[in-house]
């Protein structure tokens, strides 16, 4: 067989799975067991994705989810990274922020959301911030860890070659590090999308979550399941992609070191 | 002399303690002061004072235990399940062709999804009350279980399984004897990583759908403006969250304590 449907095999195999469940879905859907309100049928949902994709309001509140999220994600960036670079290379920076992570590791993000409603109101601003909030640490620690554990080697190196601080922080120490950054780009992309669409089930007046739950309480069931699986598409697309960009970012390191 | 070496090691570790603290007591400090001041309205930042005077009444009147308990059950039961469901899972992937074939692919799938996006689907299903919690908690944790159980289970070395077998080693035998104690490690980095996802998914149930437990009752005082209760529920989640993850650490440390490194 020539390479190419070999390539075609493994994509169909990896996609049959996905076919099984959906039959399993349908079947179970119409087999009177479960009722029809509680499980629309595979034809029912996909009518209703077909129809919320012609639908240009659908864009505007996923369009304002999305942003919501990513936002967060890069003010989160923008403080975090910073902060973890900090802390790798200053004793005073690392004695201020370290015992600050410790303290706040452990809170579950969402608890900032009634106080940032309560602060900013509802609507893009606390959505945004709370999302900050949460992709902060990710990026504090990735970058932390990144930094401490570039070879001192590399360090001395470029030291005895003249390379000023600035220079060995922006050549040597964040190239180093990249890879630990952008695992945690990674992770902490996981952490945008729930905080943005948690804080808008909790209080919002537009946005994706707060669609689904209008599509909940009015009883279109349908539209609710396709929003969901709107969502679960456009998630797993995202972490492709900052895959395959953290990848093409990487390409000159080794092999080994390439995410999944 | 010893009395004095002793004040003396005594005062550097109180000193130690202080160093390592100071910007949790600057932070409280300034929090109190511009609270104080004036410089915020106190329905926005109430001082840290009111905020711990207000731990007695709600003590008062049942409102700390009761909700740490409905919070933590729905946790508990949730983790129950996904550590369950995640550890067969797992091990069946990791021996069984078939299910590794039909399964690999939809967590491949699901695993980057926000899995609160799920929670309408759940409330529909199994109620507004416990149960659809639970099954948030569930399967949010579920995965990172799953890949914890199959990369555990895939590390056993395939002449321990096979010595194993030479020694009549029946199938169940083999899962419990041999493969689920060489995944242990894996296993309890698994319960580190979904410890403190079980509990942001129980708060957020909580707040969006209500119904008791320190999310609920968060967000009812926060629609109440009763900004000092808030912070004191902020401050139980921040210490649950702490307590639970020692608490993990030590259980991690136990039942490891076989294993090096």
């Amino acid at each position: 067989m020539n390479t190419v449907s070999i390539t075609l095999l493994q994509q169909f195999s990896q996609i049959l799975p996905f076919a099984l469940f959906l039959v399993a879905w349908q079947g179970v859907a119409k087999s009177g067991l479960i009722d029809p309100t509680f499980l629309p049928s595979v034809g029912a949902v996909a009518s209703a994705l077909v129809d919320l994709g012609a639908n240009k309001s659908f864009y505007t509140e996923l369009a304002v989810t999305f942003g919501r999220s990513l936002g967060g994600l890069a003010l989160g960036a923008a403080v975090g990274i910073p902060i973890g670079a900090g802390m790798a290379v200053s004793p005073a920076i690392n004695g201020f922020f370290g015992p600050l992570v410790k303290a706040t590791y452990s809170l579950p993000k969402t608890a900032l959301i009634p106080l940032l409603i309560l602060w900013l109101g509802i609507g893009s601003a606390s959505n945004m911030v709370a999302v900050m909030f949460s992709t902060l640490l990710p990026f504090v620690v990735y970058t932390y860890h990144g930094i401490a554990g570039v070879p001192q080697i590399l360090v001395w190196s470029a030291r005895a070659m003249g390379v000023n601080e600035r220079r060995l922080l922006w050549k040597v120490l964040l190239p180093a590090s990249q890879h630990a950054i952008l695992t945690g780009l990674r992770i902490a992309l996981g952490f945008s999308f729930v905080i943005a669409i948690a804080a808008e089930m909790i209080a919002a007046h537009t946005g994706i979550g707060k669609l689904m739950f209008i599509y909940g309480e009015s009883g279109s069931y349908d539209y609710m399941f396709a929003a969901v699986t709107a969502i679960m598409i456009l998630a797993y697309i995202a972490d492709r992609i900052t895959v395959e960009v953290s990848n093409h970012l990487m390409r000159w390191d080794d092999i080994e070191n390439r995410l999944g | 002399m010893m009395a004095m070496r002793r004040a003396h090691t005594i005062s550097s570790s109180v000193w130690h303690a202080l160093v390592a603290a100071y910007p949790l007591i600057l932070l409280a400090a300034v929090w109190e002061a511009a609270a104080r001041l004036g410089y915020v309205r106190p329905v926005f930042l109430p001082p840290l004072s009111t905020v711990i005077a207000q731990f007695v009444p709600l003590a008062r009147a049942g409102d700390l235990v009761e909700p740490v308990l409905i919070s933590l059950y729905r946790t508990a039961a949730g983790l129950a399940i996904a550590i369950v469901i995640g550890i067969v899972v797992g091990f069946f992937m990791a021996r069984v062709r078939f299910v590794r074939w039909l399964l690999d692919p939809l967590i491949a799938f699901s695993f980057p999804s926000p899995k609160v996006a799920f929670l309408p689907v759940f409330i529909l299903w199994f109620g507004i009350d416990h149960l659809s919690k639970i099954v948030l908690v569930a399967f949010t944790c579920v995965f990172p279980f799953i890949v914890a159980a199959y990369a555990g289970a895939t590390t056993v070395p395939t002449n321990q399984l096979w010595a194993a077998r030479a020694m009549g080693t029946g199938n169940l035998g083999l899962l419990w004897r041999v493969i689920l104690p060489a995944s242990l490690p894996s296993l309890m980095s698994g319960v580190r990583v979904g410890v403190p996802y079980a509990l942001v998914s129980t708060f957020t149930a909580e707040m969006i759908a209500g119904g008791g437990g320190l999310g609920g009752e968060m967000i009812l005082a926060q629609r109440y403006f009763e900004t000092p209760t808030v912070f004191v529920y902020l401050l139980i989640m921040l210490a649950t969250g702490y307590l639970i993850d020692f608490g993990v650490l030590r259980l991690r440390d136990y039942v490891l304590r076989w294993h090096e490194g």
